[in-house]
């Protein structure tokens, strides 16, 4: 997993990003849950980065935990799990 | 001493250089590494081992080696755990050998092992038990570990270079230079790397026919191929990690750990083509000098001309011992036998080439070589090195054989290089045919090829080489024509029965080595399982089993093949153990590179920082800023300074640069509903021109920060943070800013940079403005509320005057543009309020109870310090609604309380647990701030306490065991001094 394709920037090296979190398990229904649990899915993690090294834009990326390989990145836009 | 066995040469050069070992002068050729020099010499011990101070010579010629490890170099430039096998000789070279006090020769924690046989597994931690570890273990860690650190580095920077290439080639021997000339042919670009000074691997020594030419000319000729073809060979280079798909590569031309290159690869595809590496038999006595790996042999004569020993005795189980057996003669070294683990039928099953096996070993019997089969070394004989090896026959019946020899050379197969795997997925699947372990599942960007891949036969190995080339060419997209897999024609394949170690009494089993870094022998895996660690990862932790600089290169799959034995199951269940990076060990210094002294971080430099460090200002580091501690000309040493500081601001005034405050400016029409989600309270109550005291908290209710508000317009805020906060909270304001309210008006500026701050606190804070700004600002300072700001000009530059607090003095910051920061700044010092520092400012914001991180230390609510309003007046906002969790509300959550020494004299300070009489080793809470104030004329504290024990008047005991101080304290209110604020106010 050497690059992550920033919506704005392009595929940009990995260094220049930071990761903040894995979104909580879908369809969460408390605060409690929202903030504690995660799903552990080897297949799909989707996560929450910021190019900070770039544009500064916060991204939701897809990424499978098993290969470590991103899957797909978009803007985070309202669209949080 | 044996005679110094016979010499022909180096093939990498001729003259000779001088160096010295231990402090001995010896003479070496050009192109020698230390060992082959060493074994010229005759020296065969070359160190001690780690645990059992052993005497150990070599067991490889490469990066397998776990013996001869050298401490090189002297003083700052000294770098130890060296291995002799991958050091160039050069002239003047000083090496040491390790683990041996006080010399090698005569090694006093040797004789420890004399007495009771040898310590086992866990027996450190089983018997230095009484009356603690602790008393024991100064000695054991003298005694302990590889080479000594040094204490100074003077190492040079190494240089790094960053390359891209569609396929980066790990290794240069024949599947390697397969790989990259087929993926070369097919126009991607290549990056090969390869460890060793030379290209070629086991064509140095197996004379194979390649495409029809002798491997020599067929080398020579790619060489020059893969040049013209644009690829980038770099030799002496290895691939140390994999850094998610970025590859870091350390050139050491000398072999010395400490790259002088290191390379940054970016790869579309990764052809991991390192080889195999060899593995010994385990049998008893097997880590006596002169017992060596029998390709080790081969290559000593090969590159080095270097014999290692004048009697051999060959141990093996496949054919290749017999060709070797050849070269070795031929080489001039006398062969007494080979013992060969097999049986003759099974040697000869499926002989294609049967006819020239029985011919060489014919060949062999009238050179007076004997033959051994269905045989095994059992024990190397001998004091101080190799004087004999026992031989037993595997079957019943046969008499036991002892044969006088100086050196045993043992082979039980190759093991596929899976370490270039690196950080991989590492699934690893056995194979039979083997005896060891090839990588499991092959991605397009991650394929291994040729013996790394399990294709020992020459042709087998170079056509997995092409055919990696090829794949690896298309899948980085490059579709040019990979041309045909060259032929090849090599030794015939070995014909391996895996055969790990040999038959032995239990007793004998602490002598059967099977990690010879880490000193593990067959009865510690036996002790492993024994105490229930029985998964190989646990047997590897509990034992040392493939720890240390070698990450068990010559030991991981004998003692996988070992434990399989011993648990009854097959190695294919048992698995072995993962290997971790740097592939080959390197140097801290070459890790840093330039990243050391000032350059590990980035310094972020206030307007006012020259003025602060030429007028005696101390700087100390907050987060990436340098503030000043105090000044020089306030007292003679750091707390007088503090503490006359202080006493200024209190009885006349003084000014601080705070412009380290992050700024953050939240604009746009719903600006105010986006700070009231993120901050407790409202901040949408603020009237334009005032400010406010806010607290943000994370989402699980703890306070992240805290800073004031002002509301510069009724669409546009200015949000302060902590100094160390601000390039955090502007990360988090962002985040909300996306996740939250996109599609929404509000953004997010940070405007730390813009704006300089400066503080005038103290009674004559206003009058010293006033006298100071001009006639426009004398109606705005009179009129200034508390936490009203307004704005204005000066100098011709934007200003900004709050009237806010963080001292308990009537006090305004100056929130000016940085040009005229400095020109201001002076102005106001010339005016009679000089400057103080943070610790100043510490003790002024303890005495009047105000928070900064040791009580916002993220372990904190906003109902642990008092702000019960704040979080019933707020609406609904980040992390509140948390807060409503029972564990929050117990009674032995903490509580922000005031300190005072219960006689009003003694000290006490932060970091003091405190506890109660009835409980005096269980604390109920820690002061968290702590300081003397020149005001109250006594030593304060802020302080985190279990809300049973926070009442007001209780007495608690602050237990401070490190410092060795017990003072009995008073609970008081936070707020210490002023409590109306009155002074703040006037």
């Amino acid at each position: 997993m050497t690059r992550l394709a920033c919506p704005f920037c392009g595929p940009r090296e990995l260094r220049e990003f930071e990761f903040h979190k894995t979104g909580p398990a879908a369809g969460g229904q408390g605060e409690f849950e929202r903030v504690y649990l995660r799903v552990a899915d080897p297949q799909l993690s989707i996560e929450h980065w910021q190019h900070v090294g770039g544009c500064r834009a916060w991204l939701l990326v897809h990424r499978n935990p098993s290969s470590g390989l991103p899957l797909a990145v978009e803007l985070l836009a309202g669209n949080a799990p | 001493m044996t005679a110094p066995p016979l010499r022909r040469g180096t093939r990498l050069g001729s003259g000779t250089l001088s160096f010295t070992f231990d402090g001995r002068r010896y003479t070496g050729q050009v192109g020698d590494c230390a060992a082959s020099a060493l074994l010229a010499n005759g020296v065969r011990l070359m160190g001690r081992s780690v645990k059992y101070r052993r005497r150990r010579g070599l067991l490889g010629a490469g990066p397998e080696e776990p013996n001869a490890l050298f401490t090189v170099g002297t003083q700052a430039q000294l770098i130890p755990n060296v291995q002799a096998t991958q050091l160039l000789l050069r002239e003047g070279l000083t090496l040491r050998s390790q683990n041996r006090w006080p010399s090698l020769q005569v090694d006093l924690a040797s004789l420890l092992q004399a007495g009771g046989g040898l310590f086992g597994a866990g027996f450190y931690y089983k018997t230095f038990m009484w009356p603690s570890w602790r008393s024991y273990e100064p000695l054991i860690r003298r005694l302990a570990g590889l080479g000594d650190a040094p204490l100074a580095c003077d190492l040079p920077m190494p240089a790094t270079e960053h390359l891209d290439c569609d396929v980066l080639v790990t290794g240069a021997g024949p599947a390697g230079l397969a790989a990259a000339l087929a993926a070369a042919r097919a126009g991607a670009r290549i990056v090969l790397c390869e460890s060793e000074p030379l290209c070629g691997g086991e064509l140095e020594f197996e004379r194979g026919r390649i495409d029809g030419q002798d491997s020599d000319s067929w080398l020579a000729a790619m060489l020059t191929e893969l040049d013209r073809l644009g690829v980038r060979v770099l030799t002496s280079t290895t691939v140390v990690a994999d850094n998610h798909g970025e590859f870091i590569a350390h050139a050491e031309p000398g072999g010395l750990p400490g790259s002088n290159t290191v390379y940054r690869i970016r790869a579309r595809t990764m052809i991991a083509a390192a080889g195999a590496l060899e593995r010994p038999i385990i049998f008893a006595n097997n880590d006596l000098p002169g017992v060596m790996l029998l390709g080790a042999a081969e290559r000593y004569l090969a590159r080095y001309g270097t014999a290692v020993g004048r009697d051999l005795v060959l141990f093996a189980n496949h054919d290749r011992a017999y060709a070797s057996a050849q070269r070795l003669l031929v080489g001039g070294m006398r062969v007494r036998a080979i013992v060969d683990a097999r049986t003759d039928a099974h040697s000869a099953v499926g002989l294609s080439d049967g006819n020239a096996l029985q011919s060489l070993k014919g060949s062999l019997a009238t050179a007076g070589v004997e033959i051994l089969s269905a045989s095994a070394v059992t024990i190397a004989e001998g004091g101080r090195a190799v004087r004999a090896a026992r031989i037993a026959p595997l079957a019943s019946g046969g008499h036991e054989r002892r044969i006088s020899c100086d050196t045993i050379l043992v082979s039980g197969g190759w093991s596929p290089a899976l370490y270039a795997d690196l950080h991989g997925s590492g699934a690893h699947a056995y194979a039979p045919e083997l005896g060891s372990f090839v990588a499991a599942a092959q991605s397009d960007w991650h394929i291994h090829a040729g013996a790394a891949n399990g294709r020992l036969d020459l042709a087998a190995a170079m056509s997995d080489g092409h055919a990696a080339g090829t794949r690896a060419a298309a899948a980085a997209g490059a579709t040019g024509d990979s041309g045909s897999p060259p032929q090849a024609r090599g030794d015939p394949p070995p014909r391996l029965a895996p055969f790990a170690r040999s038959p032995c009494p239990l007793v004998g089993e602490k002598r059967q080595f099977i990690d010879l870094q880490n000193d593990v022998t067959v009865a510690d895996l036996r002790i492993a399982l024994a105490e229930g660690f029985s998964d190989i990862e646990h047997v590897k932790r509990y034992t040392t089993l493939g720890i240390g600089t070698d990450q068990g290169r010559s030991s991981a799959v004998v003692g996988a093949a070992i434990l399989a034995e011993l648990k009854g199951e097959s190695p294919a269940i048992v698995g072995i153990s993962r290997s971790r990076p740097p592939y080959q060990p390197v140097t801290m210094r070459s890790i840093a590179g330039f990243h050391h002294g000032d350059a590990v971080m980035i310094t972020r430099r206030t307007p006012l920082h020259d003025w602060h460090a030429a007028h005696g200002g101390v700087l100390e580091p907050m987060g990436l800023w340098m503030r000043p501690r105090f000044y020089r000309a306030s007292g003679a040493n750091a707390a007088d300074a503090a503490v006359a500081e202080a006493r200024r601001v209190r009885a006349h005034g003084g000014i601080a640069d705070s412009s380290t405050l992050g700024k953050l400016e939240i604009a746009g029409p719903e600006a105010a509903a986006f700070l009231d989600f993120m901050y407790l309270g409202k901040a949408s109550t603020i009237r334009v021109g005032r400010s406010r005291y806010m607290v943000s908290l994370r989402e699980d209710g703890m306070v992240l920060d805290d800073g004031l508000v002002l509301r510069l317009a009724e669409d546009r805020f200015l949000a302060t943070t902590s100094s160390g906060h601000g390039t955090h909270m502007l990360s988090h304001f962002e985040h909300y800013q996306a996740a939250r309210w996109s599609a929404r008006g509000a953004t997010v500026t940070d405007l730390t940079d813009a704006w300089a701050v400066i503080v005038a606190a103290g009674p004559q804070s206003r009058s010293t403005l006033a006298q100071l700004l001009g006639a426009a600002w004398q109606g705005p300072l009179a009129q200034l509320g508390h936490m009203d700001f307004t704005a204005g000009r000066y100098a011709g530059q934007d200003l900004r005057l709050l009237r806010a607090s963080f001292s308990g003095e009537l006090a305004f910051e100056l929130h000016c543009r940085p040009a005229i920061a400095a020109r201001l700044w002076e102005a106001l010092n010339a005016a009679g309020l000089t400057p103080y520092g943070l610790d100043a400012l510490d003790i002024l914001r303890v005495e009047k109870g105000y928070l900064v991180s040791s009580e916002l230390n993220g372990q904190t609510t906003p109902l642990d310090l008092g702000m019960e309003a704040l979080v019933i007046s707020s609406s609904a906002c980040l992390g509140q609604a948390l807060l409503d969790r029972p564990a929050f509300h117990e009674a032995s959550r903490p509580r922000l309380v005031g300190l005072r020494a219960a006689d009003g004299r003694a000290p006490f300070l932060a970091g003091a647990q405190l506890t109660i009489d009835a409980a005096p080793t269980r604390p109920c809470g820690y002061i968290t701030s702590s300081v003397y104030s020149p005001t109250l004329g006594e030593w304060l504290g802020l302080a985190l306490l279990a809300r049973e024990r926070a009442a007001e008047g209780a007495t608690v005991m602050a237990r401070d065991p490190l410092r060795g101080r017990n003072t009995p304290v008073r609970v008081v209110s936070p707020v210490h001094f002023d409590p109306t604020s009155a002074r703040m106010k006037v």
